[in-house]
């Protein structure tokens, strides 16, 4: 049986679609799955800085859908997991260099040999992200509690067409949810309409961990790996509670800025 | 880290600010459409060309359009006639943090493609007199947007405004290109972290060579740098090897002023907003020190350095 195909996507920038994508990755791995990271941001990559992979790439995406190498030698492998590869996107080409019908064919040969593949989207709505969302099946859409980011992912969920998507909130600040300068969870929910899959606090230690390219999942006791450990089990059907966290006012506004455009 | 590859094509050290004042003062060879717009109000003489400043940063989520928003607001507020342009056609923000969400109407791409007059389409602050939006189309696409056209655009606004801030979208796109091709000047902003400044630096590359590009350093967390878990701004600056016009700290009250649709400039006591005073008036061609930002310091150095033992 294929494996799934997720776009990991947010139309607004900086919301954490790659550390989420590293970790995301990094859990199912722990979890026993044969994990593929895509990264589709052509030109800008980064993923792997943040696994810390930057300095073994030999090819990349461009180089597999233009037949210049195989899937095997543009995977690079991360050697502290058990089975998890990267896929890095070339830093010299542009977008335009791959077409939404190489992504398709490209992933779902990806899907036969992996449980789980991971595309990091670029941000953006333009070709790169509609390459990210070529051959995916379903959609995560990260969002942060702040209004311009939740329009961002509204005016993208209108773009995935019929793939189930749903959400991961990032950077959530429960104390600021709580003094009523944040949105909370529920009220991202109730505006956007989607199943929430995954809820993570903001961290400092996620600044650390990026800059030294060791991914946090890495620390199964720490509590972010914690965290994306139980969004991975999510994902595969698992029932697992999360914390809810307090009520503010700030839905007003956003509700109107919503409607009216 | 490839932070090297595009040394060779990147422009030479940035013009100072006042080089870069005086320029925008030279004798401006307006056309006569350019002349008979800025002839109308809100404007400025005809005779000068006012200043293009693309705010840029190749990685999304590193505060341009917040840096937009509060350099706009700043400079309306020093007396300047200001357009700030949202060009992130399809993910348009900037009405939002400057709270004017409610009074867009038109956008940039009626104007480009003549539904609309320049002055239907501009939505003016109403505390801040001399500031305008041009927002940005957001049911279209970028690339419904003809570069040559932005160009003109910016142009026409360079000949009615003293100052136009152009809030580029993230990504290396047609939407960047858009974004730049009016530009005489761009402002790159990061923040102290691997994937921004690498970012960054791809971006610096991208600019056109006749650009002068100067860097803002956002998000910085003194505490976290002093840990050694965050690039210091010496490191950013060694890095990307350009003019640096301002230091922005980082503090939560930024979330709230967003949320708010309030530019942080305003609020009193926010170091954030003081820190965007003071790259305003290094924009306007003040020489404005920039603090170090250390971190609170402890109870014992505080001590210590008020009974002038000085620092180990």
């Amino acid at each position: 049986m294929a494996g799934t195909v997720y776009v990991v996507t947010s139309g607004k920038g900086g919301v954490g679609k790659t550390t989420t994508t590293a970790n995301l990755g990094g859990a199912f791995a722990k979890l026993g799955l044969k994990v593929a990271l895509v990264d589709a941001d052509i030109g800008l990559r980064n993923l792997d800085l943040v696994l810390g992979l930057e300095k073994r790439i030999v090819y990349d995406l461009v180089d597999l859908v233009e037949g210049r190498c195989q899937s095997r030698q543009a995977l690079i492998k991360d050697r502290r997991f058990d089975d998890l590869y990267l896929l890095p996107a070339s830093q010299v080409k542009d977008k335009e260099s791959v077409s939404e019908d190489q992504m398709r064919i490209a992933m779902r040969k990806l899907a036969v040999d992996f449980d789980v593949v991971l595309v990091d989207c670029p941000a953006g709505i333009e070709h790169g992200f509609r390459n990210a969302v070529a051959g995916a099946d379903q959609a995560l859409v990260v969002t942060t509690p702040e209004v311009s980011a939740i329009r961002d992912a509204d005016r993208i969920l209108g773009m995935l067409g019929s793939r189930r998507a749903r959400l991961i909130v990032n950077r959530v600040r429960p104390e600021m949810v709580r003094s009523g300068d944040m949105l909370s969870i529920d009220d991202v929910k109730e505006i956007l309409g989607r199943e929430i899959v995954g809820v993570v606090p903001d961290d400092e230690e996620i600044i650390d961990t990026t800059n030294r390219g060791e991914p946090v999942v890495l620390d199964g006791a720490r509590r972010l790996g914690r965290i994306y450990t139980a969004i991975a089990r999510r994902l595969l059907g698992e029932d697992v509670p999360f914390t809810n966290l307090a009520d503010d006012g700030l839905l007003v506004r956003l509700r109107r800025l919503m409607i009216g455009s | 880290m490839d932070t090297q590859e595009n040394d060779a094509s990147r422009p030479s050290a940035a013009l100072t600010v006042e080089e870069a004042i005086a320029a925008a003062a030279m004798p401006a060879a307006a056309t006569d459409s350019a002349s008979a717009v800025a002839a109308r109000s809100p404007g400025k003489p005809p005779q000068a060309l006012g200043r293009t400043i693309v705010i840029t940063s190749g990685k999304g989520g590193v505060g341009k359009t917040t840096t937009t928003a509060n350099l706009g607001t700043g400079l309306a507020e020093a007396g300047k006639n200001v357009v700030v342009v949202d060009a992130d056609v399809g993910l348009r923000n900037l009405d939002v943090v400057l709270g004017l969400e409610n009074r867009v109407h038109k956008h940039l791409l009626d104007v480009i493609e003549d539904k609309c007059s320049l002055d239907d389409a501009l939505v003016r602050d109403r505390v801040r007199r001399s500031l305008y939006l041009l927002p940005a189309a957001q049911n279209r696409e970028k690339d419904d947007v003809p570069t040559e056209a932005m160009a003109a655009l910016m142009q026409t606004l360079a000949a009615r405004f003293d100052f136009v801030l152009i809030d580029s979208p993230a990504g290396i796109e047609k939407g960047f290109r858009n974004a730049v091709v009016g530009a005489k000047e761009a402002i790159i902003v990061t923040t102290p972290e691997v994937s921004a400044v690498r970012d960054a630096d791809r971006i610096i590359g991208l600019l056109p060579p006749d650009v002068e590009a100067r860097l803002i350093v956002n998000r910085v967390r003194p505490a976290l740098v002093k840990k050694g878990t965050m690039m210091s701004v010496n490191d950013v600056v060694d890095i990307l090897r350009l003019e640096l016009v301002g230091v922005v700290p980082d503090e939560k009250e930024i979330i709230i002023a967003t949320n708010r649709g309030t530019p942080v400039i305003d609020i009193d006591g926010s170091q954030t907003g003081a820190a965007f005073r003071r790259i305003v008036r290094r924009l306007l061609g003040d020489t404005v020190a920039i603090p170090s930002f250390q971190a609170p310091e402890g109870f014992v150095s505080r001590l210590k350095s008020t009974l002038g033992l000085g620092k180990p």
